[in-house]
């Protein structure tokens, strides 16, 4: 009896981590766990600071991309020249803009204003 | 060429003849035993064969290295990447969800788009290296007005957001490791952390169920080592060369191909020991050169049609087909098809004996 406990406790230890894991494209996002942040750097495109929408050109390598972000007026911003808000970021503007994934889409949470580089 | 850089290529010269040979594909000399495992856990990552389920597609070009397709619109001198139309990169594969879905089997060449470009597979040595010359050292070989009167009058490109380029057949591209994980997404469609959305299908967004591998599709420690395996990858040891070889290098500075392909590069400075400040053979500028009409194709960034970053010459002893789509199967036809800030040097070397042209090659063979 004592020996079948023994291998019952030992499959659950071995077995458990199995049953718990899986291949990365199965796995969903606890509840718990605040969902991951990311940062895109690029130019703005267009900007609506009323209905708080963003549009970003961004291009990691030739991976170029237009994404389209939720802002709203909670957004961090930040900038070289201190006082940035939402309702002054213009298109043409070069930023990194750190976001999370909602199921409704892309959400802002910070924006920094970079300068330019020299030519 | 400068004293300076005959003098720099010469002591390298000499240094390289002192070392054992570094073979292509070998990692660069020096690296720890930590980034060397690194070197090798990457290789891995780099090596594998990604399918619909571990994230590949939905759009993709092939797994294998095959020629792909470019397009941009270029107007009123103006440079559009068609970002709203999926990006200048053509996949040619989808996968069998997304054919199943809309009946494609390639990605839409773009309604905007009026000029094309194919690409041949890059060759990866040395990158490590050239992502660590400095900003500084690209800028100070410009030469964009032709001041020194020898008609080559190379100019850097810029990334979309303002940066220099460096890589990427029109030097659009700033860093080597955007362009790693750019190629992961822009080649395979697998999404990671520096470029977690998946691409667009003509503007439109890939139908729902097509991809259901969440993304980012690889984790950042996988994006590291790949970036590491390509950052540490050598610049192959040129062969030894024989009394022609010898002849030809020389050759190549007289007639003038060393204005744009720069015998040596320096690094910058860089916390890893195999990498910092080091000289290294480059055959290249980094910048941006006009290559006539005849090799006109797409726009990118600051670089027009007929802009081409000068290639760096790496390699090119297992290479089969030359220039930037592969159109030429020989050295002697690559030189030949230079046109433009190289018509130059072209016709210096087409001028030269029989002999002579096959020593220059020969040397070129080398590298």
């Amino acid at each position: 009896m004592l020996r079948r406990t023994r291998i019952a406790a030992l499959c659950a230890i071995l077995l458990t981590p199995l049953a718990i894991s899986g291949p990365a494209g199965n796995r969903t996002q606890s509840a718990a766990q605040p969902a991951p942040s990311y940062t895109y750097r690029g130019t703005v495109h267009a900007v609506n600071a009323s209905t708080g929408t963003l549009d970003l050109i961004t291009g990691v390598g030739m991976s170029l991309r237009l994404v389209h972000m939720s802002a709203g007026p909670a957004v961090h911003t930040s900038a070289p020249t201190a006082g940035l808000r939402m309702a002054d970021v213009k298109p043409g503007y070069i930023v990194t803009v750190e976001w999370h994934r909602t199921s409704a889409g892309l959400v802002v949470d910070r924006i920094e204003k970079l300068e330019a580089p020299a030519r | 060429m400068t004293r300076p850089r005959v003098a720099a290529a010469l002591f390298l010269l000499l240094a390289v003849g002192c070392k054992k040979p570094v073979k292509p594909g070998d990692p660069i000399p020096g690296l720890t035993a930590e980034q060397l495992a690194r070197f090798n856990r990457g290789k891995e990552v780099f090596d594998s064969v990604f399918t619909p389920h571990t994230g590949l597609g939905p759009l993709f070009n092939s797994t294998a290295c095959e020629v792909e397709v470019h397009a941009t619109a270029f107007k009123g001198g103006m440079c559009d990447p068609l970002v709203q139309e999926g990006g200048p990169v053509i996949q040619l594969h989808t996968t069998p969800a997304l054919k199943a879905a809309l009946g494609i089997d390639r990605e839409p060449f773009p309604p905007s788009a009026n000029a094309r470009a194919s690409r041949t597979t890059p060759v990866v040595f040395a990158r490590g290296l050239l992502d660590l010359v400095p900003d500084s050292a690209i800028l100070a070989y410009a030469d964009s007005e032709d001041r020194n009167h020898d008609g080559v009058h190379g100019r850097p490109n810029r990334s979309l957001d303002g940066r220099i380029g460096r890589f990427g057949r029109k030097a659009f591209v700033p860093t080597l490791a955007e362009f790693n994980a750019g190629a992961f997404v822009a080649e395979m469609g697998i999404t990671n952390p520096a470029q977690p959305t998946e691409e667009n299908i003509g503007g439109k967004p890939i139908p729902p169920g097509v991809d259901s591998t969440a993304d980012p599709e690889i984790r950042q420690e996988e994006l590291d080592l790949t970036d590491d395996f390509v950052r540490f990858l050598a610049d192959p040891t040129p062969t030894k060369l024989t009394r022609d070889g010898r002849r030809g290098r020389d050759l190549f500075s007289k007639i003038g191909c060393t204005s744009c392909h720069f015998p040596t590069l320096r690094s910058g400075a860089s916390p890893i020991a195999a990498l910092n400040r080091r000289e290294f053979f480059a055959y290249t500028d980094l910048l941006l050169h006009d290559m006539g009409p005849d090799l006109e194709d797409i726009c990118l960034g600051l670089a027009g049609p007929a802009d081409f970053r000068t290639e760096p010459l790496l390699g090119l002893r297992d290479i089969q087909h030359f220039l930037h789509d592969g159109r030429a199967a020989t050295l002697d036809q690559a030189i030949e098809l230079h046109g433009g800030e190289g018509a130059g040097a072209r016709d210096r070397f087409k001028a030269l004996p029989t002999a002579d042209r096959a020593a220059v090659v020969a040397f070129l063979k080398s590298l």
